[in-house]
């Protein structure tokens, strides 16, 4: 049974169930849990519930502590550069300590981690920062784009026994999708075609996969079949179901919010290079953020967004572009 | 509570300290109303209600003294010199802004004026603070930098790495702590048990002291001592104000988390009826003075909002030209 | 039983401790120069620190747990880790205790209780506070000690995890062992207190935690003073900081060079960068290890005889560690992706 949820509501509702199904896991960070009328406070106790100070570094490395001594945290750090505070923890403590002890202790933790707030939040608060935690080993970071996959890849971080972050893009935050009520788990690691199409691939990551489909709506219009791929896991990154279809449309269009050289996009375009060269009929085309700290001012926030007629563009540039060499 | 100190208050002085006080009640009340509007977007978190604390304070500095503030700063800005017009500009996204509509409230800055700014991070500006102390040391002069912070920022690791190092170095920096009893929509029992900003610093044996942040002469004397003391050599101290967040976290906040202010409560506590009522009994202020003090401010607000509206919006281009310094 | 109520055998266990981790130590630094090139990296040692180590873990109970330092390898040989797999693990071997993975720096003993070290000043502090949030809810009873250095004191880790942990009143002990050196810095040169003489257990009073001082050479005084911050937090009333005034007798850590030249391990910093022959002299002659050896001789409770036989005991075992470690294989190099995720 599914129904309608909003993004943030499903992520809360993996939260509370996971909560429910195992007792090991807490959840804690700033803000929460305030009152004994608070729902998870009332639901699991002010022992696995807790609310903490500004102290990030503490929160996380609790977390990381927690998880050695056997529990499953999950930080509610609601704004991904609040990690940068505390970088040593997430990328340097968390995501090291099963290699370094080989496999004594596992890290189970879970960090949920707003970004892209622009919605006038300014310089400081409106970064896409999810590419500085690719290629961290150990640590996984999932990025879900509709309200079913923020249950489902809520519940799956949780699960897993390694640090996860989970990405959620706060302009999506009430959006509503058909959320199924019950257990409900997304695998890590896996990315999903949305829309099929031949001509282009169009690979969107967390709120550019709306861009992309409302992109490829409008290519429709135009005779133009592009497929849509959310790839909803950046580490794990599914590189096979990307290739697949970049074999069968020769064209590749990314989309990511963060900027050039530390968006997920760059990371795909070398893959395809480097493993699906032969399969190209175009260049790959990156759409992403232009490269400033985002500004205030709405209208050079937004300019510096991807949008749908940037993707447009881009795809109608893959299309016409002159053929790879074989 | 009892109104300040005994001491004479020249009502000169008290005049400037009600204009000035003044002018930020009124221009936040403005803002409010604009976000409301619209005509303000984003991330916007008002100071009505300890305006005391920013007056006092200023008031006293001069232009090469470095003020920094964090995400609650109109306030702190308008004290330190900055031009209502521009700064309601750079709030409404404009061109005319202090910082062209980049920054945007939370990242107001007017170096002109020696306010070098406003940042979004809790606890980042101390060692900016710091950093200017040094830099004054070293230029040989005797100024000062000050920063503003709430009781959420002290328990956070950089605080006390701040302080740490200040008092190593005797740096003369004048700690500021605005407690309002929340950090954000927490109460202070949440994030310590220890009730006195100025108790976390004990360690250090700085100079310290507690006031009454609602009563701008108090604010006013603790820190003309603190300042000269400063200005003659000597290393950081603390100036804990306690006060009422009159409105919410943020512009829309709807703060379940505690009881609203009685009207009648508030009567008591507000730092520009206090002075108001102090300046009537003591004689420096006519019967029909409060009303034309408001007025003025009125019409400077005012002017300030046709300044705003009238500036254009950025072009969006320009935040290319600003990535790098030339 | 000794005058201070602790019963003989559990005197005659610390300086057995003591004596095995100050040969185990010995070992490591002569490595260097009997084996070159076996120990890679950096190693930091423990000696002049036994008697803290050692008066620390012997108020525990077995299901305790700690986290550490780099400076790592008294605790597990104190708690009964196998020195043989010790020794191989700072050997690189896969016969370690971490299977060649961790090294010097990074020994973990899970089974005993030893979750972990950070190599990274002051971050491990939070991770012991995470530990202990466990034992908490677990409700029974059990303590978790974060062992640290004086430099961590001034990291924003520190004043966190301090607050967190009086505020939810965690079943942790905070034990700094200060030694006066953050590596080649000396602690009056980076922190206030220090500045002015007055100790690092002032810094309790920001957070309405106890903090004490106590003499980190009396592995007794630890005992007692670590016993009763034990006990307080074992009965639900909240951490204590505790500083141990100790002296390390090696440098910081063993000289890291490029490629072809040797690594050794420097004079201490102390004479090195200060010229303070004297300060090192006087912990020389202070050294915790032989100072309980001539107590515990002179009020009877070990024989000459006893103690020597005890130092060979430690001599041969941990001369065996030496040789099991030498002999032990080297990590298949493809081994190297086993452990990246759960």
């Amino acid at each position: 049974m599914a129904r309608e949820l909003p993004y943030i509501a499903a992520i809360g509702e993996a939260v509370h169930q996971e909560m429910e199904r195992d007792d090991t896991v807490l959840y804690f960070g700033q803000n929460l849990g305030l009152t004994d009328d608070d729902p998870y406070v009332k639901a699991f106790g002010g022992d696995r519930v807790r609310v903490t100070p500004i102290s990030e570094t503490a929160e996380i490395g609790m977390a990381v502590g927690a998880a050695f001594a056997g529990y499953r945290p999950v930080v509610q750090l609601y704004m991904s550069e609040f990690m940068l505070v505390a970088m040593d923890q997430v990328v340097n403590e968390a995501p090291r300590f099963h290699a370094m002890t080989a496999g004594q202790v596992k890290v189970p933790l879970v960090l949920q981690a707003g970004y892209g707030f622009t919605a006038g939040w300014a310089g400081q608060h409106t970064g896409t920062i999810y590419g500085m935690f690719m290629g961290i080993p150990g640590l996984k970071v999932v990025v879900p784009s509709t309200a079913a996959d923020a249950k489902g890849l809520m519940t799956a971080a949780i699960r897993d026994d390694n640090p996860v972050i989970l990405f959620h893009n706060y302009l999506l935050t009430l959006e509503h999708g058909d959320v199924p009520e019950g257990e409900h788990v997304v695998p890590i690691g896996e990315a999903v075609v949305r829309r099929e199409g031949s001509d282009a691939t169009i690979v969107g990551i967390g709120w550019t996969v709306g861009k992309a489909l409302a992109a490829a709506e409008q290519l429709a219009g135009e005779g133009v079949g592009a497929e849509v791929i959310d790839a909803r896991s950046l580490a794990p990154l599914d590189m096979a179901t990307i290739l697949q279809s970049v074999e069968k449309t020769g064209r590749l269009v990314v989309v990511d919010q963060a900027t050039r050289h530390a968006s997920a996009a760059a990371i795909i375009a070398a893959e395809v290079a480097s493993e699906g060269f032969a399969t190209l009929k175009a260049p790959v085309e990156l759409v992403t953020a232009l490269d400033a700290t985002v500004p205030y001012s709405e209208p050079m926030e937004q300019y510096l967004l991807p949008d749908e007629a940037k993707i447009v563009a881009a795809v109608q540039q893959v299309l016409e572009a002159a053929p790879v060499a074989a | 509570m009892p109104d300040g100190t005994a001491a004479r208050l020249d009502g000169d002085v008290g005049l400037e300290l009600l204009r000035s006080m003044w002018r930020i009640r009124v221009f936040e009340e403005r803002v409010g109303e604009l976000t409301r509007a619209d005509e303000v977007h984003g991330l916007v978190h008002l100071s009505v209600g300890q305006e005391a604390v920013a007056v006092g304070v200023c008031g006293q500095l001069r232009t090469e003294d470095a003020v920094y503030s964090g995400h609650r700063a109109h306030g702190h800005a308008i004290a330190k010199g900055a031009p209502l017009g521009r700064v309601l500009a750079e709030l409404m996204g404009r061109d005319g802004g202090l910082c062209r509509g980049l920054g945007g409230s939370m990242h107001l800055v007017d170096v002109e004026h020696g306010f070098l700014g406003a940042t979004g991070v809790v606890g980042g500006n101390v060692p900016l603070a710091l950093g200017s102390a040094l830099a004054g040391r070293l230029l040989g002069g005797d100024q000062v930098a000050v920063v503003f912070f709430g009781d959420g920022a002290v328990q956070g690791g950089v605080f006390v790495e701040s302080v740490n190092l200040a008092t190593l170095w005797a740096l003369p920096v004048i700690l500021v702590c605005e407690n309002n009893g929340f950090a954000e929509f927490t109460p202070r029992s949440a994030h310590t048990n220890v009730e006195r900003v100025s108790d976390v610093v004990a360690p250090y044996d700085i100079e310290r002291e507690t006031v009454d942040g609602n009563d701008v002469v108090a604010v006013r004397d603790a820190f003309a001592r603190f300042l000269a003391e400063a200005r003659q050599g000597s290393g950081p101290m603390l100036l804990e104000c306690l006060t009422h967040r009159l409105r919410g976290h943020y512009e829309g906040d709807p703060q379940r988390y505690r009881q609203a202010l009685a009207a009648d409560e508030w009567q008591e506590l507000d730092p520009i009826l206090r002075l108001e009522r102090r300046g009537v009994s003591d004689g420096w202020l006519e019967q029909d003075a409060p009303a034309r003090l408001e007025q003025d401010a009125r019409d400077e607000v005012e002017a300030a909002v046709l300044f705003a509206r009238e500036s254009p919006f950025p072009s969006p281009d320009m935040t290319a030209a600003l990535v790098y310094a030339t | 039983m000794s005058e201070n109520g602790l019963p003989k055998e559990r005197l005659i266990w610390m300086f057995t401790q003591m004596v095995r981790i100050r040969e185990f130590e010995e070992r490591v630094k002569s490595t260097f120069e009997e084996h070159p090139g076996v120990i890679r990296g950096h190693t930091h040692l423990a000696d002049g620190a036994e008697a803290s180590i050692v008066g620390s873990l012997a108020a525990l109970r077995p299901d305790d747990q700690l986290t550490t330092t780099y400076r790592c390898h008294g605790y597990p040989i104190a708690l009964g880790s196998d020195t043989k797999a010790l020794m191989a693990e700072i050997y690189g071997r896969e016969t370690g205790i971490c299977k060649g993975y961790g090294g010097s720096m990074h020994l973990t003993d899970v089974e005993r209780g030893f979750l972990g070290t950070s190599g990274i000043v002051g971050q491990g502090i939070p991770h012991a506070a995470g530990v202990a949030w466990g034992a908490q809810i677990r409700g029974k009873g059990q303590v978790v000690l974060s062992f640290f250095g004086d430099g961590a004191s001034k990291q924003g880790a520190f004043h966190e995890t301090l607050n967190i942990a009086s505020l939810w009143k965690l079943p942790v002990v905070f034990v700094m062992e200060n030694n006066n050196y953050q590596a080649y810095t000396r602690v009056e040169q980076e922190d206030a207190n220090a500045a002015v003489g007055e100790p690092l257990a002032v810094k309790a009073k920001a957070f309405s935690m106890p903090g004490v001082t106590v003499d980190g050479g009396d592995p007794v005084a630890v005992y007692e003073t670590m016993h009763a911050a034990v006990e307080r937090a074992r009965s639900g009333e909240g951490p204590t900081l505790v500083e141990s005034l100790v002296y390390r007798l090696s440098a910081h850590g063993n000289i890291i060079v490029p490629p072809g030249v040797p690594l050794h391990y420097p004079e201490h910093e102390a004479i090195a960068i200060f010229g303070n022959v004297e300060e090192f002299e006087a912990a020389k002659r202070g050294d915790p290890v032989p100072r309980f050896r001539a107590q515990l001789v002179t009020d009877g409770t070990l024989s000459a005889e006893e103690a020597d036989a005890i130092a060979e005991a430690a001599r041969a075992e941990m001369d065996e560690a030496v040789e099991f470690g030498l002999a032990s294989p080297l990590p298949a190099p493809e081994r190297a992706t086993d452990y990246v995720y759960a």
